[in-house]
C-alpha cells in the first residue's frame, strides 16, 4: 500500500489510478489513448468491432466500451483522462460522462450545480 | 541575471480552452471567469515578462502509461497544441526558449534533480487552456513558455514537499541564467474536483478558501499533507494542486497576493490567483 494514498477505503465513488490498476487495464487504456488520434478514430468509427480486436480487448472490454459504460469503464480500470477522449468521439461532453458516472439524468446532474447553463 | 517577478496560480479546466474557442466571454455564464483573468492578464501586459514556466499536467496526451514521466520539462523553439479527440483548436503553436530550457534541465539535474525532457512533442489543456486568458496570440504569443510537466494521474504521484523542492531547484536555475530575463512561474490545477466514479462533480468551497489562504502564509502545512488528505478534502482530481506548491517553492518566502478570482460554476473552481515576492 503507498503511504500516501492510505486511509481512503471508507471513500466512496473514488477508484485509485495506481500503477496496479494500469498495469491490469493496459491494452484498455492504450485503445482509449489512441482516440487521439484522427486515424484511430476514423478506424474505430468505420468499425468498432474490428479496432476493438486489433486492439487486443478482451470481450468483457468490448462491452463496456460498445455500451458507453462510463462507470464500468472507470470501475474496470480505465483512467478518466483517456475515458475523456472515448468521450469526444461518442460525442459526449465532460458533463454527460459525469452525470451518468453518478447515474443521474444530464438535467438532474445540471440542477445540482450553481451555474447550470454554464456548459 | 534572470529573475522571477510573480507567481500565477491558475485551474486548467479543459472547458475554459472550449469557452475561449467559441467566444463565450461575454456569455453570462462565463463573463465571470473570462473577467478572473482580466487583471492577471493586464499585470502581466504591463510586467512583460520574458518567460512563463509552466507547473502542469499533462493529461495523457503527450506522454501514455506506457511511459509516464514524474517529471519532465519541454525544450524546443515551438509547442503544438495537441488535439485531444476533438481535434485541433485554432491557437498557433506557443513559442518556447530552447536555451532557457536546457539551462533550467543542466541545472536541475546538476542540483540532483534527475528531471526528464521531452522534444517535438504536442502539449495539452494542461497548459493550453488557461494560457490565451493571460497572454494574446496575435498575431504571436509575447514570450515563450518553459513546460514542466508533474505526474498527477498514475500513483505513486510525487508528494506536495517534493513538488516545492522542484520549485526551489527552479528558483536556482532561474537565478543563474546569465540574461537578464524576467520570469514568472505559473502552477496550474484544481481547484476542488473529482471527475471520476460516482462522486464526480464534488466541491468543497471551505477547503479551497483555506487552501489559498495557507498558499500565501503557511505553505509548510500544504507540504505536509499527503496525497489522501488532498483527494478526501477537495475531491480525487483535486491532488493536482500540489503543482501549485512548485510554484510556492519558486517564490520561497514571504509573497504578496495581488488578484484572487474564484468561480465555481458547475464541477471545478476555477480560480486564478497572482502573487509577488515581497
Amino acid at each position: 500500500m503507498n503511504p500516501q494514498l492510505a486511509g481512503l477505503d471508507d471513500l466512496q465513488g473514488t477508484y485509485v489510478f495506481d500503477l496496479r490498476v494500469s498495469h491490469r487495464a493496459m491494452k484498455l487504456n492504450r485503445f482509449l489513448w489512441n482516440m487521439i488520434g484522427a486515424p484511430a478514430r476514423d478506424t474505430f468509427k468505420a468499425d468498432p468491432v474490428k479496432a476493438m480486436t486489433e486492439a487486443g480487448l478482451s470481450a468483457e472490454e468490448q462491452e463496456l466500451v460498445r455500451k458507453e459504460d462510463w462507470i464500468g469503464l472507470i470501475r474496470y480500470g480505465a483512467s478518466f483522462f483517456v475515458l475523456e477522449k472515448f468521450a469526444r468521439v461518442a460525442g459526449r461532453t465532460n458533463l454527460e460522462v459525469y452525470a451518468m458516472m453518478r447515474g443521474e439524468t444530464f438535467d438532474d446532474f445540471m440542477k445540482t450545480r450553481r451555474v447550470p447553463e454554464c456548459r | 541575471m534572470a529573475k522571477i517577478i510573480g507567481g500565477i496560480g491558475t485551474s486548467h479546466v479543459p472547458t475554459i480552452g472550449v469557452a475561449y474557442d467559441k467566444g463565450k466571454q461575454d456569455d453570462p455564464a462565463w463573463a465571470p471567469l473570462f473577467a478572473g483573468y482580466k487583471p492577471v492578464a493586464d499585470w502581466l501586459a504591463e510586467k512583460k515578462p520574458d518567460a512563463l514556466v509552466f507547473f502542469y499536467n499533462d493529461h495523457a496526451t503527450t506522454f501514455f502509461f506506457d511511459l509516464y514521466p514524474t517529471f519532465a520539462l519541454g525544450i524546443g523553439e515551438r509547442f503544438e497544441i495537441a488535439d485531444e479527440g476533438a481535434g485541433k483548436r485554432p491557437l498557433p503553436a506557443v513559442r518556447g526558449n530552447v536555451d532557457l530550457s536546457i539551462h533550467i534541465a543542466e541545472s536541475l539535474v546538476n542540483d540532483e534533480f534527475d528531471i526528464t525532457t521531452f522534444q517535438d512533442r504536442a502539449i495539452d489543456h494542461g497548459c493550453a487552456s488557461p494560457l490565451p486568458l493571460l497572454w494574446p496570440h496575435a498575431p504571436d504569443w509575447p514570450g515563450a513558455i518553459v513546460p514542466i510537466a508533474i505526474n498527477v494521474l498514475q500513483f505513486p504521484i510525487p508528494t506536495a514537499k517534493r513538488c516545492y523542492k522542484l520549485g526551489q531547484g527552479l528558483r536556482r536555475a532561474i537565478e543563474s541564467y546569465p540574461e537578464d530575463l524576467k520570469v514568472v512561474v505559473v502552477g496550474t490545477g484544481g481547484l476542488s474536483h473529482q471527475v471520476h466514479g460516482e462522486r464526480s462533480g464534488f466541491n468543497n468551497e471551505d477547503w479551497d478558501m483555506e487552501f489559498l489562504d495557507l498558499f500565501v502564509n503557511n505553505p509548510d502545512e500544504l507540504t505536509k499533507l499527503r496525497h489522501a488528505d488532498y483527494i478526501r478534502r477537495g475531491g480525487a482530481e483535486s491532488v493536482e494542486q500540489i503543482m501549485w506548491l512548485a510554484m510556492r517553492g519558486a517564490l520561497e518566502g514571504k509573497i504578496r497576493e495581488l488578484h484572487r478570482s474564484y468561480y465555481l460554476a458547475t464541477t471545478t473552481a476555477m480560480t486564478v490567483t497572482l502573487y509577488e515576492p515581497v
